[in-house]
């Protein structure tokens, strides 16, 4: 699927669990002052909840109220995981940048921002000492999504005020992320943009430029290619591109343009090897594959209902499901571990699907549908047409639809490596339950375009999800491209294929001998844009905790990975490196990511010797 | 032309005099009140309603998710008079005797001039930034040319911001997502009647979120009031009637220049609403999507963005687009503008579905940059084509006896019909509807745009000339 800056998103990725075990702590009543009522409140009981204002309400009841306000208490959440996530990061870049550096430029940076660093967490904990926010019931459930409880008014009223005061001192401290006037989904959806802004930003301000920034941060986690840019920007500048009519640049059938769904449907069918010719009524195109896979969860579940997907799997999903959606996820948790099922790493076996289901089923879960990623990301592995088989069967016994995202299809560089597209099977099992998704994001490395594909022999399924067109939809002059390159088959296959494999392959060489030099393991495999390494030899213990320090690290060193966690892997140390960049970044990168692993070696070294003194 | 078979006249053969030939534009509103008043049926005047744009409606499907079903619904019945119009689309070539559309809000009068200067070599620029993923709020340039683009043609008293420039693909995502971040499953927006129904599928999509219509009538109270005038007045009492009902409404939708009505807003009129507004903490989203399209000077339009001071800016939200003023409603262009931080970073957080490729937003902050252009050619011109196809269709209508509401702008007429209806029914409404499809002319009936009344009907005038022609003179009903 469309992976959106899953690099920056990966920074935090483990604050909510130490929020909540962070627990209660007494407070004064008269520093509780929260409530996030963005409700409207008539003046007459605002005016009224002044008058008996803090005095009245034993802590405990305030409290009650607070909770029983679901609105103020996830904007608190907010605030504490804002506030928690800026003392962490303080530290862990205090913590863990040793002074001694060698280039004294980078010294004097380091010092200043320090200086920064210490001055901005004298004022947070101070905030935080003066008690103002801990103690409010932190175990309190998560929001319903329900419409928000309406009563109390006039007490509602009181917090508020209250509320408004405590904002404001907040804000004096320029860490005022308390909303009044989103919804508690527009608050859900804004953590998760929230959790990674800063970090996005500083990414943004400081990218590494091959001659304007060269200490610029490197990004290894973003699955963009970037390898090929020269012949698409060739490509995309011949003048066939440029063509303009009028029916262009007015509304077009929701499901996409009929040329570029035709364009589309003769595309799948050659490269995907279909023994018959794909039809394009059965493709809808929309903004992206995060759209396609947004609006298909929305019209097979309803809110609350879950896919299975076997994990590590791209955490991307999880939000593009989740934020518009309200589909939830259920992991199939895959072992590293070769056992008696498996012949590899990480490896998807029906009884695995079997044993998840059923756990899903004994929770109260309503699971609708299985989600297939092939290749995968991020192992990189490719299912076999018999295990691919299987799993379809699987599904059609317990009635669940299919959702395979094959976006990476056309970017197995390994010629030893075949890629079985679903839709080259001779005879689907379900065939009104299998959805196939593609995009030119990965294959062509045009993210930046926008373009999503599904294939679906079912009629309703594709019916329901065109009805997504006005919202999720392509403009005219984009489909126009779009057709015009996909129909470019001597190109494709002459040109941009070959030299995209050749340049992938080169790419994969050059950082796989780098982590065999340094003995990390990882999954060797000829497809996607990334390998799947194991540090845990450099986690002390290995924890998702000791991950996420690792992963500080990185960035600390201005080169940015994805921590397995964000793919729900469970277990900690793993990595995923996007190696699809251009030679001379990730050089750099490797040099960089050297360093931080050499650092953290040592500092384990310090450690080991560290402890057996304290006995 | 347009000749009415007598069974068709019942209905305004007993409301002989002055409604037959009326333009409720200038001076005959009050032609239009006698004959409402004598309407028997308007005993309890309906002041609201509540959408429920899935009422009654049961999915039954072995595939679907159960709100799946439901919009699947949509698309279905959204499909129903489009598929009839697209498998008989009139081309002059190929099908002249193919349906004419007169029903969907396109202005195709430019495409020469917008053509023109989209092939021109400053657009045509592929860069790889551009190929990957951007900033989901948008490209940096094209924010900072949106935010020159509204602080000049909104007459901005301040510079506006690029910080509060989202980019979206058009303005039914900057709806879908306002919803999303602003209500809760279930909750309600205060909308004016007869207004765009398209709106009532972008808010329940994703958001599931519902419009509370705000009932105008097209009868007119006093001397200084207009058909389908909205007040203060009426917005407070749907907003009670509302809360009566339960309902929690969180804002209040204004489309300025108005659509279908074609009508304008005066600064005091905003003013009042978004005074409204803020009284009850409610969101205001002003979609100003026809903010170019005002083709009669006299009218005076103004942008909420214009005024001095904002009630409650962080509760104002506006909205434009290309889709209507450039006339490219298939580019998928829109923004929003909210001084609300929360509320442009949760919108930018639900970019991820509603992004633009990176070559048309080069495309776009080129076309907005280019105020020579725009000032001295297109604008101009475009107006100058409106006023000429509004002059032709409007003249058609008089001569028809038709009343009919136009201000000036927007690409389309309001007519009253009211009278070719045997009876004032939805389902009559309907029929004439169906038969003008039948006579290969598509329109828009008012009960796609929540109006009460039934008869009304939307007329689109901005497409070129031999077709007007052509759909005015077909054969109708």
């Amino acid at each position: 699927m469309d992976e959106t800056r899953d690099g920056e998103g990966e920074v935090f990725p483990n604050i909510s669990a130490d929020i909540s075990s962070a627990g209660p702590v007494p407070v004064p009543f008269s520093s509780v002052n929260w409530s996030g009522s963005s409700q409207p409140v008539e003046a007459k009981t605002k005016a009224q909840g002044m008058s008996h204002q803090s005095d009245v309400l034993p802590c405990d009841q305030l409290r009650d109220q607070v909770i029983g306000n679901q609105s103020s208490h996830t904007q608190l959440m907010e605030t504490l995981l804002h506030l928690r996530q800026t003392v962490d990061d303080c530290i862990t870049q205090l913590t863990t940048r040793p002074p001694q550096l060698d280039l004294p430029l980078e010294e004097q940076r380091h010092n200043q921002a320090t200086g920064e660093q210490e001055a901005f967490l004298r004022r947070v904990v101070n905030l935080l000492q003066s008690g103002a926010m801990w103690g409010l019931g932190l175990q309190a459930p998560r929001p319903t999504l329900g419409p928000r409880d309406d009563a109390g008014g006039g007490q509602q009223a009181q917090l508020s005020r209250q509320l408004d005061q405590l904002v404001h001192q907040l804000s004096h401290l320029e860490v005022a992320f308390v909303s009044h006037d989103l919804s508690n989904r527009g608050i859900d959806i804004s953590a998760f943009e929230r959790s990674k802004f800063q970090d996005f930003k500083t990414y943004q301000g400081d990218k590494y430029h091959e001659d304007k920034n060269t200490m610029g941060f490197i990004n290894l986690g973003v699955s963009e290619n970037k390898l090929c840019t020269d012949l698409m920007t060739e490509r995309l500048s011949r003048s066939d591109m440029n063509h303009l009519e009028d029916a262009l640049l007015q509304y077009s059938d929701q499901r996409g343009q009929p040329f570029l769904r035709e364009e589309v449907a003769r595309f799948l069918t050659y490269y995907c090897k279909s023994p018959a010719r794909l039809d394009p009524e059965n493709v809808v195109v929309l903004s992206g594959c995060c759209s396609v896979f947004s609006a298909l969860a929305t019209v097979l579940c309803d809110p609350g209902e879950a896919l299975l997907t076997p994990t590590p799997f791209f955490g991307g999903l999880v939000m593009g499901s989740y934020l518009y959606s309200k589909v939830e996820l259920m992991p199939v948790h895959l072992d590293s571990e070769i056992t008696d099922g498996s012949a590899r790493p990480f490896q998807l076996t029906v009884d695995k699907l079997e044993q998840a289901l059923l756990e899903a089923t004994l929770k109260g879960k309503k699971v609708r549908g299985l989600l297939l990623i092939n290749p995968q990301n991020p192992l990189g592995d490719v299912y076999s047409r018999d295990s691919l088989e299987e799993y379809l069967e699987f599904a059609k016994r317990y009635n669940l639809h299919v959702i395979i995202d094959e976006l990476y299809m056309l970017s197995v560089f390994d010629d030893s490596v075949t890629f079985h597209s679903v839709l080259s099977m001779e005879s689907l099992p379900d065939p009104n339950r299998t959805h196939m998704i593609w995009g030119t994001s990965k294959d062509f490395g045009i993210s930046g375009f926008r373009f999503g594909a599904l294939y679906t022999h079912n009629k309703e399924v594709a019916s329901a999800v065109s009805s997504f067109g006005f919202l999720n939809g392509i403009s005219g002059i984009t489909q126009y491209k779009l057709c015009r390159l996909l129909q470019d088959r001597e190109w494709i296959d002459k040109v941009y294929l070959p030299t995209n494999h050749s340049r992938l392959k080169a790419a994969h060489r050059y950082i796989t001998n780098k982590l065999k030099a340094l003995k990390i393991p990882f999954l060797n495999r000829g497809s996607g844009l990334y390998v799947w390494m194991n540090l845990k030899e450099y986690l002390q213990p290995c924890t998702f905790e000791e991950e996420l320090l690792l992963h500080h690290r990185f960035l600390g060193n201005k080169l940015i990975l994805s921590p397995g966690k964000t793919y729900m892997c469970k277990e900690p140390g793993w990595f995923r490196l996007i190696f699809s960049d251009k030679p001379l970044p990730l050089k750099l990168a490797m040099h960089r990511f050297y360093e931080v692993l050499a650092e953290q070696k040592r500092d384990l070294r310090v450690k080991q010797l560290e402890d057996p003194q304290k006995e | 032309m347009f000749a009415l078979p007598e069974k068709e006249s019942r209905a305004p053969s007993t409301c002989p005099g002055p409604a037959s030939t009326q333009d409720l534009d200038s001076n005959c509103g009050d032609g239009l009140e006698r004959e409402c008043s004598r309407k028997p049926d308007q005993k309890l005047p309906e002041l609201y309603g509540v959408g429920d744009p899935t009422a009654g409606f049961s999915s039954n499907s072995s595939h679907l998710s159960s709100r799946g079903g439901i919009i699947k619904w949509f698309w279905d019945s959204a499909e129903a008079g489009y598929r009839t119009y697209h498998m008989d689309e009139y081309d002059e070539d190929k099908n002249p005797s193919g349906i004419i559309n007169l029903g969907t809000s396109e202005n195709k009068l430019c495409f020469d001039l917008l053509s023109k200067r989209l092939s021109q070599s400053d657009m045509l620029r592929v860069e790889p930034a551009l190929l990957q993923y951007p900033d989901w709020r948008g490209h940096l340039f094209l924010r900072e040319e949106v935010a020159r683009f509204l602080s000049f043609y909104c007459k901005s008293p301040v510079p506006l911001q690029a910080e509060n420039v989202v980019v979206l693909n058009g303005c039914a995502s900057v709806f879908s997502a306002l919803a999303t971040v602003l209500c809760e499953v279930g909750e309600a927006f205060l909308i004016p009647a007869p207004y765009y129904g398209a709106i009532t599928q972008h808010v329940c999509l994703y958001g599931n979120v519902r419009l509370v219509s705000v009932y105008l009538d097209s009868e007119v109270t006093g001397p200084d009031t207009r058909p389908f005038q909205l007040t203060v007045e009426k917005l407070e009492m749907a907003l009670q009637g509302a809360n009566s009902q339960g309902i929690k409404v969180k804002g209040l939708i204004l489309i300025n220049p108005q659509n279908p009505l074609g009508d304008i807003y005066s600064p005091a009129e905003l003013q009042n609403f978004l005074e409204f507004a803020k009284r009850h903490e409610l969101h205001v989203m002003v979609d100003e999507v026809y903010m170019l399209s005002v083709f009669e000077e006299s009218v005076g339009y103004r942008s909420v963005l214009s005024l001095e001071r904002l009630p409650d800016p962080q509760r104002t939200h506006v909205m434009w687009a290309t889709s209507k003023d450039f006339g490219m409603s298939g580019l998928r262009f829109g923004t929003l503008y909210t001084e609300n931080r929360d509320v442009a970073t949760a919108v930018a957080s639900l970019c991820r579905y509603h992004g633009l490729s990176g070559l048309v937003q080069h495309q776009m902050a080129q076309l907005l940059r280019d105020r020579d252009w725009i000032n001295q050619v297109y604008l101009p011109e475009n107006h100058a084509r409106l006023k000429a196809a509004h002059t032709y269709v409007a003249g058609e209508l008089r001569a028809l006896g038709i009343p009919f509401l136009s201000r000036g702008a927007g690409f389309f007429i309001w007519a009253d019909l009211r009278k070719y209806l045997p009876e004032g029914s939805f389902e009559e409404e309907r029929r004439l509807w169906r038969r003008f499809l039948d006579h290969k002319v598509l329109v828009s009936f008012g009960k796609a745009f929540e109006c009460k009344e039934p008869g009304w009907f939307r007329l689109v005038f901005s497409d070129k000339a031999h077709r007007l022609c052509l759909a005015i003179s077909a054969d109708w009903p």
